[in-house]
């Protein structure tokens, strides 16, 4: 008997070729590339690494991708130039086919030209920028070019593609500074309970956050979610409670106020409070610390003493609540003293139950539209869960275990009310000692601390017994009034720090916005003499895109690493077509703890291959930087700083040495090679130096490392450091300050953004603020216009890496809700004569968009929801789509932006039926 | 006696699709035609709703109706319980296809390529054979198949375990024999609750969705 | 992506025209052994039906999509009644055209008796279609061979009387089988409602209902009662509602085949516990219950 399939094709050679994807956030995961007689056919996991990989050696559907976005017939087949020096969406470009001999002169003339003006602008910004995809991904595609970067000297990477209006962007600050936690997760594997509020966590959080969800769930692990429609993860959650949009702070506040005012004082981890972080701490009238008057150090009050002793104090039982008489000194901005004798002052945690006192779950309940009871249950199963007393032991080492934690999403951590809901996130975790402990709440990686190898290595104590953190200055002689680059993250956002992310951060929606018009005594903005981009579209993936296209035509010249024809290269004078994903080679690190919730018991190295030859002329990225670097005159500097470790590890240090000639120009298997031997080297411990032929084998190599890593507590305790809760005196100082410093120059632009910094914060009418800017911009009674709230939720299947032009992830999308579609309460599309397929048109007061009516009864009455952001009119494939985005109709907006610089993907919106859907 | 089955613990799915992609590659069907596929069911009503994501595809039922109905004998049972289908035998008539309770089953009449040029991948695995003839699930039947030659274990070892399953990263689906009572379905099936979707309709599913624990 | 049933696309209007040609010419061929009362007549009635036999029989080998291996279709008699409805019909055309040369005699009612057969294998082929609930209802089977029945009386009765050769018996026969399809329509409808089926389907049958009930059964009805009343109108009257019998039946056929079939769909007799939710009741999207 013929069985069919055995009949069909069969190739002569296959092969298994090992890669990585990084293309989301959530990697890397690890997975092979089948390859039949020199063809990629398929993608499939690397079970070799099932051992080593968090996610069991699995990748997820984006990487199944991969094949037809290599083989794609809209991939650029060579390097382009522009023909037509008009630059906009309704101007032809006008792109001719060039060698990438022509295509590199070009650059490289320009390059000279730019060089040789000086590296920075009349204005004093970096005359070249460049903007990359999210979350960093795209560092792990484009090999060498971050030594060609660090070779070139100051670049601008402040112009946003999405990050800072469309990132997590107030838990990146925060967490970093309360818990080195750019991100932050739950401790999943031990986890019992989780309160997720808009995290899509099985959407977004990758291969790993669904494994350890997936075991947890069967685990018996509960998780509510508390979104305004049903989500994938709501779908997975044992409890959807569809909280109105931006209420998120006020129902947490209610949370604590149940711990607070309602549960007994026992059911809390008093010690950890007490011992770890800084409740006992003594505040003064004006809202400082008190301090010791002679060393300035916090005081607490000791109750084996009954006396104040500063907060390093030895053996002490500090009071966590009360009021107490003394004499101390309060510190306040820019050194103003203020020196008190018999004061009678209280604790920070005593301030924190008062501040906390009007939260009540009635006073939310007006507010989130979640009944007060609620509230109540859920604030006691997350004590009872929280297991306080609790401990367990790991790698020998017996630590507290608290199994509650709290999980956010975009839109709840980013924007007005986000520092809110990170504060009381925080703080409710510690309340019940969970912070930073076996099953409870904890960060992922440091961006912003140094060093960035791990988080326990950027650990090192304040002079107040806090965590360091390297906050941008707002003293009088070091804070700069000239922003060094565009988005001015450094001016007026000191949380965001000076790593090499930080630039990054931030406002990056004013690097657009100050271009076209400048606020008040502020340094006109002025576009990049060179932008690289890479992996990024913001003319689809910020907001108000018709005007980022505008400002993107106004940059005079644009180099666009491109893969295929987009919105924003469509602006491009010269496009050069790297190799993709599985045509070219890179190392990178793999392991330890990465957003979003990759937590190994393993570090090392993975490598990515050509599993198949280059299609067209296309180059190796690495090849491409090299060359970029020769022709800028730029060879030994870039040399230079591959073996510093630009390009991902250091090729040289005490154990080991591959560095490369600085004088010479190496090929991209050279520098690879030395990579890969500097790698097993410092695995090895300098014992062992095999290079690319091992890992074009192997795939991967990796050591173990103690699953200790995972939790910050244990190094804090280590150095005895408190988590710097619930008191932000350190926020208050420096918001005072940075007030200082902008009225000094004249700027009031800020004011209401600097009113977010103070000791304890409070929830305002977070929604009132969308309310009254709708109401601003667009008249008195614009909320009847207006009347849905629009939000926006994650697509494993299309988010990142391109693959709106793949149609195999079009494909299988298409099997989930929503995709493509405007959806809607079936209850309220019927009112409004609205049916399921039916093309509607969603407007706000900066613009419109259209697509087909996906009628739903999980999403609240007043909320409609747009998954993806699709209005392509230049991708090829996508722009066939005919789908909505969200983008078009929020505009960019000073009134919206919060003092991190960051906004929400939110807007109220009207809608309206336009026609019968299309049997 | 063997049987293979497959499990889908619908506490874990989360309707990600990638099993639907790793089969569309893994067996090279065409545009549109998805062997395995995951649906996205919404129920109840505001705000008690409920979404469940349900992976589905050829059941590879004890008494298929597909093959009792096939006029060519070109749909079979084997041994080992997997239905598959002979398509050099078949006509396309469709009667397995009206015969399915699942859907399962798909004719194309004309080659679908992507992009609509076959790009080089699809070139590679483009089988002319499978035009106007019924297709579906074979259970990754060349991979069972192989397990006899290498002494490896269906739903054990990844080179001999459907592409579905190998690619699942929330651990919904598994593949085993259901008749030999120390394979991992045969215990997965002990420890929990389940069902067989259109059971009543006496088709003897070969694929099980496990809801809760027991 | 499709949840609730979807009609399916597997079999079309050719399909139907199978049963529609397959029904009718059986019937056809039936009642010309039957009723016929002369050579001529007969061979005109079984030339029609054999016509309608082997038209509906080329729909179908238009639709398949390997039509030059059509020959497999004889292989699975064991359990495929498509096999079954194949292998009758080259012995039914064989004597039907036997039959037809000989003007009627012993193999005039070898072909009915095959026709009968043949006619049996249609219903039984449409009913083990499991995967489409109003086809697999068992009282389709019936309903099949009745209206193939009421279709031949029909035709027969049309033409008997286009050649004068009308008949009190195949009047009342034509009657008969009217009233025995009412019942079994009755009962095909009430069994889907009863077990319940997908909404489309059954949207589509009430849909259907009225006007076959008004022009397919009632009319006919009335015409043969009026024609008991009227004889001098017999000889339009009756033509009329044979003619009548037959397109409703067809129209039946058709709706049946190429209108209300939609497939199974997908349902949870439970939904999943997530973490440490509630179990639900489970789902039919799309079903009456």
């Amino acid at each position: 008997m013929n069985h069919g399939l055995k009949a069909g094709p069969v190739a002569a050679v296959v092969t298994r070729v090992p890669q990585y994807c990084y293309q989301c956030v959530a990697g890397p995961d690890l997975l092979n590339v089948k390859v039949e007689d020199g063809v990629a056919t398929e993608v499939e996991p690397n079970f070799a690494a099932a051992a080593v990989h968090p996610g069991a050696g699995k990748c997820c559907v984006k990487a199944y991708g991969l094949i037809q976005k290599t083989y794609s017939p809209n991939r650029l087949a060579g390097p382009m130039k522009r023909t037509n020096p008009k630059k906009g969406r309704h101007e032809d470009p006008g792109f001719v086919p060039i060698s990438w001999e022509e295509a590199f002169a070009i650059i490289g003339e320009k390059m000279q030209e730019i060089r040789a003006r000086g590296l920075s602008n009349e204005e004093g910004y970096p005359r070249a920028a460049a903007s990359f995809g999210g979350g960093g991904i795209p560092t792990s595609y484009m090999g060498t070019f971050p030594a060609f970067l660090s070779a070139w000297g100051p670049v601008d990477f402040s112009f946003g593609s999405g990050q800072g209006v469309s990132c997590t962007h107030s838990e990146h600050l925060y967490g970093e500074l309360w818990h080195r936690a750019f991100t932050v997760c739950p401790d999943t594997p031990n986890c019992n309970y989780v309160l997720s509020f808009g995290a899509n966590v099985e959407a977004s959080g990758g291969v790993v956050a669904a494994w350890r969800h997936g075991e947890a769930r069967e685990r018996g692990m509960k998780r509510v979610q508390f979104e305004p429609h049903l989500s994938v993860t709501g779908a997975a959650s044992a409890e959807w409670v569809p909280i109105k949009p931006k209420t998120d702070a006020a129902f947490l506040f209610a949370l604590v106020h149940v711990l607070l005012h309602e549960l007994p004082r026992q059911a809390l981890d008093l010690h950890f409070l007490k011992q770890h972080t800084g409740s006992p701490y003594l505040v003064g009238p004006n809202g400082f610390y008190l301090r010791d008057p002679e060393t300035k150090k916090p005081l607490l009050w000791d109750l084996q003493r009954n006396a104040a002793v500063t907060f390093d104090t030895p053996e002490t039982d500090p009071a966590l609540e009360g009021s107490f008489t003394l004499d101390a000194i309060e510190v306040g901005a820019d050194g103003q003293e203020w020196r008190h004798r018999g004061l009678v002052c209280e604790t920070s945690f005593t301030k924190l139950v008062t501040r906390i006192r009007p939260y009540t779950p009635e006073w939310a309940e007006q507010t989130c539209d979640i009944r007060s009871g609620t509230a109540r249950r859920i604030a006691a199963e997350y004590v009872e869960y929280a297991q306080v007393g609790a401990t367990l032991e790991i790698d020998g080492e017996t630590l507290p275990y608290r199994p509650v934690s709290i999980q956010f999403g975009r839109t709840v951590n980013n924007g007005w009310g986000a520092y809110e809901c990170c504060w009381a996130r925080t703080l409710l975790a510690c309340l019940i000692g969970g912070l930073e402990v076996p099953g409870g709440t904890l960060g992922t990686t440091v961006r912003l601390n140094r060093p960035a190898t791990t988080r326990q290595a950027s650990v090192r104590i304040n002079e107040d017994g806090f965590m360091f953190y390297p906050m941008n200055p707002t003293d009088k002689a070091n804070w700069k009034p000239s922003p060094a680059v565009r988005n001015a993250h450094a001016t007026l956002v000191p949380l965001s720090a000076n790593s090499p992310w930080s630039t990054a951060l931030g406002p990056t929606h004013f690097s657009w916005m100050f271009q076209k018009d400048s606020p008040e005594h502020w340094p006109r903005v002025t576009p990049p003499d060179i932008w690289f981009c890479y992996r990024t579209n913001p003319s689809i993936s910020f907001w108000d895109t018709k005007e980022i296209v505008k400002r993107i035509a106004e940059f005079p010249f644009v180099v666009a690493f491109a893969y295929t024809h987009d919105e924003t290269n469509h602006m491009a004078d010269v496009l050069l077509p790297e190799c993709t994903d599985i045509e070219s080679t890179q190392l990178i690190r793999i392991g330890g703890s990465k957003f979003i919730e990759q937590f190994w018991d393993h570090e090392g190295f993975a490598l990515r291959q050509p599993a198949v030859k280059p299609q067209g002329d296309t180059k190796d990225f690495t090849e491409i930087a090299t060359e970029l670097a020769v022709r800028a005159g730029l060879l030994e500097k870039y040399n230079a700083a591959i073996n510093r470790g630009a390009a991902g590890i250091s090729l040289a240090n005490g154990q080991y040495d591959f560095s490369l000639d600085p004088k010479v120009r190496h090929d991209v298997d050279t520098i690879w090679e030395h990579s890969c031997r500097a790698a097993s080297a410092e695995l090895t411990e300098g014992r062992d130096s095999e290079g690319l032929a091992w890992y074009k084998q192997h795939g991967l190599r990796t050591r173990p490392i103690s699953r200790l890593t995972w939790y910050l507590f244990p190094e804090m305790k280590k150095q005895g450091i408190r988590f710097e809760m619930p008191f932000q005196e350190r926020l208050y100082r420096v918001g005072l300050e940075l007030g200082n410093r902008l009225h000094e120059q004249g700027i009031k632009w800020w004011d209401v953004q600097l009113e977010e910094y103070g000791g304890l914060p409070k929830v305002m009418d977070f929604p009132g603020i969308w309310e009254q800017e709708t109401i601003k911009q667009a008249g008195v009674g614009a909320l009847a216009d207006y009347p849905f709230w629009l939000i926006t939720s994650r697509s494993m299947q299309y988010a990142w890496g391109s693959n709106v032009g793949v149609q195999l992830m079009d494909e299988v999308a298409g099997n989930m809700r929503g995709h493509k579609g405007v959806v809607i309460n079936s209850q309220r599309a019927r009112e409004l004569g609205i049916e399921d397929g039916d093309l509607v048109e969603v407007s706000s007061y900066t613009g419109t968009t259209r697509g087909p009516a996906v009628l739903s009864q999980g999403i609240r009455m007043d909320t409609l929801l747009m998954m993806g952001q699709f209005d392509h009119w230049a991708t090829p494939y996508a722009k066939d789509m005919k789908a909505p985005s969200m983008n078009s109709l929020i505009a960019m907006s000073m009134a919206l932006t919060d003092s991190t610089g960051s906004g929400a993907d939110l807007v109220r919106v009207g809608v309206r039926r336009l026609e019968a859907k299309k049997e | 006696m063997t049987r293979f089955i497959m499990t889908a613990d619908l506490r874990r799915c989360i309707g990600c699709q990638t099993c639907t992609a790793a089969c569309r590659q893994a067996n090279a069907t065409p545009v549109g035609v998805q062997w395995r596929q995951v649906l996205d069911i919404e129920s109840g009503e505001f705000p008690d709703v409920r979404r469940s994501f349900v992976p589905v595809g050829c059941q590879h039922c004890g008494e298929p109706p597909c093959m009792h109905v096939c006029p060519t004998t070109a749909t079979y049972q084997r041994d080992d319980g997997l239905v598959e289908v002979d398509y050099e035998k078949c006509i396309g008539c469709g009667y397995c296809a009206v015969a399915c309770p699942y859907q399962a089953r798909h004719i194309t009449h004309r080659a679908l390529f992507a992009y609509g040029t076959p790009m080089a991948s699809e070139s590679a695995r483009f089988d002319a054979r499978r035009l106007s003839v019924a297709t579906k699930c074979t259970f990754c039947m060349d991979r069972v198949d192989a397990a006899k030659e290498n002494g490896m274990t269906p739903g054990v070892d990844p080179e001999v375990t459907p592409a579905c399953v190998n690619s699942c990263i929330a651990g919904v689906l598994s593949f085993g024999d259901k008749e030999d009572p120390q394979s991992n379905v045969s215990k997965l099936l002990d420890e929990t609750q389940h069902f067989r979707m259109h059971e009543e309709l006496g088709t003897d599913p070969g694929f099980y969705y496990i809801w809760d624990k027991k | 992506m499709r949840i609730t049933p979807w009609h399916q696309t597997n079999w079309d209007a050719r399909a139907a025209c199978n049963f529609i040609g397959g029904g009718g010419g059986c019937g056809l061929l039936i009642f010309a052994a039957l009723a016929t009362t002369s050579s001529a007549e007969y061979r005109m009635a079984a030339s029609i039906a054999l016509v309608l036999i082997a038209a509906g029989l080329c729909c179908v080998l238009a639709e398949i999509g390997r039509p030059l291996r059509a020959l497999n279709v004889f292989l699975h008699p064991q359990t495929s009644w498509m096999t079954r409805e194949a292998m009758v019909a080259p012995f039914l055309f064989t004597a039907g055209a036997i039959a037809t040369w000989a003007g009627g005699g012993l193999f005039a009612n070898v072909a009915a008796m095959l026709a009968l057969i043949y006619l049996y294998c249609q219903a039984r082929m449409l009913a083990a279609a499991k995967g489409i609930p109003a086809w697999r209802e068992p009282a389709v089977i019936p309903l099949m061979i009745i209206t193939g029945l009421t279709e031949g009386a029909g035709l027969t009765a049309l033409l008997a009387t286009l050649s004068g050769t009308a008949s009190q018996w195949l009047t009342g026969v034509l009657l008969a089988t009217l009233i025995l399809r009412r019942i079994a329509w009755k009962m095909y409808s009430e069994a889907l409602n009863k077990k319940g089926a997908p909404k489309k389907s059954l949207a589509v049958l009430e849909r259907f209902s009225g006007p076959y009930s008004n022009y397919g059964q009632s009319l006919p009805e009335m015409l043969i009662v009026a024609a008991l009343f009227f004889p001098a109108e017999y000889v339009w009257l009756i033509p009329l509602a044979g003619a009548a019998a037959a397109f409703s039946g067809w129209a039946l056929k058709f709706t049946i085949v190429a209108r209300a079939a939609y497939n199974q769909g997908f349902a949870l007799p439970v939904l999943p516990v997530r973490g440490q939710g509630q179990p639900m009741p489970g789902v039919k999207p799309g079903w009456t219950k």
